[in-house]
């Protein structure tokens, strides 16, 4: 029993001893046999050779040997392993490419899915999110709240219809007040979503009554644990909410972020409480304001289809029953998580634009393995017969090659989860440089690391094992009399001509991917979007918050204009409501002058800004006809407003609009009348079409929520400071927020552009390393299987110029056949690639001709060392090397 | 050598385990006793020795050591231990009954039958 545990322990723990007992023993007998032949008179020679003779196949014993010892599997594999370890050293070049294709091709894919299922893949955090969907009026707008309290009262397919708004607050407790974000929901919000609260209760449908007020909040947990260290006593207390005190009611789960996908909430207020929170007039009995997001929670047993036809009834007969507000009106039913299918549209197809052009790059990565496994197989069929003949098993060399393989896999897929899980920690931790509390969940999604390891590996071992198998099976002493490596190789080498081609192919598509974003970029860039941001910064700050009247804050609002425009260093400043490409926008419906009894559905919508004077020189928006926004245009003077050209031609189809009038459904019955005309411009986003857009004299329509803009060309800081200290002086009470030069809030607008520049850059670099490494070693390997050919002419007197024809032609052929390749497809996938890129077109010349010029270069780069190589062939050596 | 028998397969161990149990061998020893103690009759292939040696290490009826050869060089030494002594008891117990059964067999005649 001791021996056997002693052999056991040896076996596990020694097996290097073990293996060298082997060794030592047979060696042993060798010698003793050698001199005992010696001893009867051969030669030492002779005797030596005698004895391996009668001993038989040496390898093939010690193999037995080995495994009748107990050195099975195990050890082997650590053979194997110290062997592929020792190959890899001797070959740096070839390991860190195959290691860093897979590192690459493995680790974007994770990324891009990852980023991908985190973006529109994932339901929102509650109980059963297969059974909520929002319910959206058309294709992005949202309800107005009577019809939201029609659409729950009156439905036949949810359990629960519960609305929502985005609300910014501001939020005292101990004195301080700060700005907070939250929603104002309605009062089975909670109960929808089917969330139970951390500590407290939420509120319920009977304290969300309009008009009844119900000043009660839910905070979030991670405003609890924030802003109110987690204490327990917080639930009961008072907070004042806009200077007003509100009871918290209760804690949200730990995890639980509402209803939006990306936006971080503090606090949760009953919708009835919207003009406190909001600050300006009730909206709750207007069906013309269409301000609220609905999500409802389907019944057990209702489909989709059967939910969406009983929305389209119910819209269809609140159009009939409200003719001159909801006419028109049409309810659909999407996703909820991303506002409806605002966001989710064009999310998703970016999306599926990136991950298709991260397939490209596994792809890529999968055909880079195979060109190189099959050239390192066809290179080592001499050293593989070589082990065969001196008995090494069949089974045992494919487990050799197989242990390389995934030596390889695993050290890449290490390097590629690392890419992965840093990158999606770095894009976790990343906020966009807004004031809403936006943020991205993304974790590296494992299924799709191992998903991506298997397809890399395998294409390395299939396409390792092939040739291998080859040299396994042909007789060894062909193979090792066989000195043309070219023998026989026909259809293999035809093989990896089909796969560079491939490789070149795909790395055309790429590269223009690459080339493609970064012309949308440039022309989002230089694109004229109706004022000029450099020079120009902005700071907000909400009169509501700070409980101002409109008279007062009327007073207030053109004071402070006028304190900034006098400071030093500014040159001019106005404000508004808000301004073009911010984040915060108002949009209206109008009618001309000539067509005042349009129905709703054919009136025209328009983006709103309500402006003050001197704002358009401020901005830098040219007036084309008539005048600005003025200071004369107050209150008690006749409403005016300055229209863009497209509104001119939409609304009133004239280019000479000036004096023409029409009606403002969002503020009642009044005339506006068009005073001016300003170039067009960009309001929502870059990629958007011509839109309407009417600039009002803010005098005449009282806003709460300003941003005030000056141009100086002083430095944004100092800028920033000097509007802080006027504000100071002028009421210490009021809190600025969103202080940002315009250019950075353009950052946001620009965001798109850039991430798309980014990620298709970065696609378009790893595709010409990746044929770079793959072409190069075609050419190489090309060069030194036909050493002995080009020795051969370079003796003979063949000039230069035919040496390179003999070594290059070839994969010209591949280069030009695969740029024909990848240009087909990239017309083909012109509209994949228009989804990841906008304002550019795949059929751009500048963009083809730049690929072709950048694969000319590719192609330039791997063939350079090689060709050089061939040139300088010293034909006496190359001769002698077989 | 025109007498030299091929061995019958699954004897080489029962072979080894006999050589073993004259006195502590190396691997060559062995090689020489079973050619000494067979008179040269049975042919043993060399290189097939060391699989069937570390078989029977590994299962128990061999123990090993290293020690000096009558030549000075460190060499691997095999000794019988009781679980190989009992397996070579009954081994060649079988080995006779098979033998002799097999002797009877062929030296019948047709009158016997």
């Amino acid at each position: 029993m001791w021996r056997r545990l002693r052999h056991a322990a040896r076996t596990i723990l020694g097996r290097n001893g073990l293996r060298d007992e082997v060794a030592g023993d047979v060696q042993f007998h060798l010698d003793a046999r050698a001199e005992d032949l010696m001893t009867r008179g051969m030669s030492a020679d002779a005797a030596r050779r005698q004895a391996r003779l009668e001993f038989g196949a040496v390898e093939a014993y010690r193999e037995d040997t080995r495994q009748a010892a107990g050195l099975s599997l195990l050890s082997d594999v650590r053979a194997d392993l110290v062997y592929a370890t020792r190959l890899t050293r001797r070959q740096p070049a070839f390991a860190c490419a195959a290691i860093g294709s897979l590192a690459l091709g493995i680790g974007v894919n994770t990324l891009v899915f990852s980023v991908a299922s985190g973006l529109v893949m994932r339901p929102l955090p509650v109980d059963r999110p297969d059974q909520l969907v929002t319910i959206q009026d058309g294709s992005s707008e949202g309800l107005s709240y009577p019809a939201y309290r029609d659409l729950r009262d009156q439905n036949a397919t949810f359990a629960g219809v519960a609305g929502y708004r985005i609300a910014p607050m501001s939020l005292e407790h101990d004195g301080t007040a700060s700005r907070a974000w939250g929603y104002l929901a309605t009062g089975d919000y909670f109960d929808v979503l089917g969330v139970r609260p951390a500590a407290g209760r939420f509120f319920h449908q009977d304290e969300d009554e309009p008009p009844a007020e119900s000043p009660v909040a839910v905070i979030s947990y991670d405003c609890w644990i924030g802003r109110f260290g987690g204490a327990m006593r917080v639930v009961g207390s008072t907070v004042r909410i806009n200077g007003r005190p509100y009871t918290v009611l209760g804690v949200a789960p730990s995890g639980f972020v509402g209803t939006e996908m990306f936006y971080r909430p503090d606090i949760w207020v009953p919708m009835t409480m919207q003009p406190q929170i909001e600050a300006r007039s009730s909206w709750l009995e207007s069906r013309l304001v269409r301000d609220i997001f609905a999500v409802g929670r389907l019944r057990p047993g209702v489909s989709q289809p059967q939910a969406q036809a009983n929305v389209t009834a119910i819209s269809a007969s609140l159009a009939r029953e409200y003719p001159s507000t909801d006419e028109g009106l049409s309810f659909k039913l999407a996703e909820p998580g991303l506002l409806g299918d605002t966001l989710r549209t064009p999310i998703k197809a970016f999306s599926i634009g990136l991950l298709a052009l991260a397939t490209l790059v596994l792809l890529m990565a999968c055909v880079n393995l195979a060109v190189m496994f099959t050239a390192r197989g066809a290179d080592r069929q001499r050293e593989l017969a070589i082990r065969l003949s001196i008995g090494a098993g069949r089974g045992r060399i494919v487990r050799q090659l197989l242990t390389e393989t995934l030596l390889f896999a695993v050290v890449g897929g290490a390097v590629g989860l690392g890419i992965a899980v840093g990158s999606a920690q770095m894009l976790s931790a990343w906020r966009p440089p807004v004031d809403v509390p936006i943020q991205f969940d993304v974790t590296a999604d494992m299924r799709v690391f191992v998903f991506a390891l298997v397809v890399a590996t395998l294409a390395g071992v299939l396409f390792g094992l092939a040739p291998a198998l080859k040299a396994s099976r042909t007789d060894a002493q062909a193979a090792l009399k066989d000195l043309d490596p070219r023998a026989g190789g026909g259809r293999r080498l035809a093989m990896r001509d089909v796969l560079v081609a491939a490789q070149v192919a795909i790395c055309f598509v790429l590269v223009a991917g690459c080339f493609l974003a970064l012309r949308g970029l440039q022309s989002a860039l230089t694109m004229p979007i109706g004022f000029e941001p450099t020079g120009v910064t902005m700071v907000g700050y909400d009169l509501g918050l700070a409980g101002y009247s409109p008279a007062r804050g009327a007073d207030f609002e053109q004071r402070a204009v006028e304190a900034v425009r006098r400071l030093p260093g500014i040159d001019h400043a106005a404000f508004g409501d808000t301004i073009p490409l911010y984040l915060n926008e108002s949009n209206t419906s109008v009618a001309p002058d000539d067509r005042p009894d349009l129905p709703p559905s054919r009136r025209v919508g328009t983006a709103r800004y309500e402006v003050s004077s001197d704002y358009f020189t401020t901005m830098g928006t040219r007036i084309l006809q008539g005048r600005g926004i003025e200071a004369s245009d107050t209150a008690r003077a006749p409403t005016v407003a300055v229209v863009n050209e497209t509104f001119a031609t939409r609304v009133f189809r004239t280019n000479a609009p000036v004096g023409r009038r029409f009606k403002d459904f969002g503020h009642g019955d009044d005339w506006v009348e068009v005073v001016g005309v300003s170039e067009d411009g960009k309001y929502q986003s870059l990629s958007e079409a011509p839109r309407p857009a009417v600039f009002e004299a803010i005098a005449q329509n009282y806003q709460a929520t300003i941003s005030l803009v000056a141009r100086s060309s002083l430095p944004s800081d100092q800028v920033v400071a000097e509007i802080r200290r006027a504000f100071e002086r002028l009421d210490p009470a009021i809190a600025l927020y969103e202080t940002q030069t315009v250019d950075d809030m353009l950052g946001l607008v620009l965001l798109p552009s850039r991430a798309a520049a980014i990620a298709l850059g970065a696609f378009g670099i790893l595709a010409v390393l990746l044929a770079l490494t793959g072409l190069h070693g075609v050419v190489t390997n090309a060069v030194a299987k036909r050493q002995r050919e080009i020795g051969i002419r370079v003796a003979i007197g063949a000039q230069p110029g035919e040496i390179l024809r003999l070594v290059l032609s070839r994969t010209l052929v591949l280069l030009g056949v695969g740029t024909i390749a990848g240009l087909l497809l990239v017309l083909l996938g012109s509209r994949v690639l228009a989804s990841v890129v906008y304002q550019a077109s795949p059929r751009d010349p500048l963009v083809l001709v730049g690929v072709g010029a950048s694969l000319a270069i590719v192609g330039a780069l791997a063939c350079w060392a090689p060709a050089r190589r061939a040139l300088r062939l010293n034909p006496v050596t190359a001769l002698r090397s077989e | 050598m025109p007498d030299r028998a091929n061995l019958v397969p699954g004897t080489l161990e029962l072979l080894i385990l006999k050589a073993v149990s004259l006195g502590r061998l190396h691997g060559y020893g062995i090689l020489l006793r079973i050619q000494q103690i067979s008179g040269g009759a049975l042919d043993v292939e060399q290189g097939a020795l060391y699989p069937a040696l570390y078989r029977l290490e590994r299962a128990g009826q061999l123990d090993t050591e290293w020690g000096t050869s009558d030549n000075n060089r460190r060499a691997k030494f095999y000794r019988l231990t009781p679980a190989g002594r009992a397996r070579l008891r009954d081994a060649t117990e079988a080995w006779r009954r098979t033998a002799g059964a097999m002797a009877a067999a062929l030296r019948a005649r047709a009158d016997e039958v």
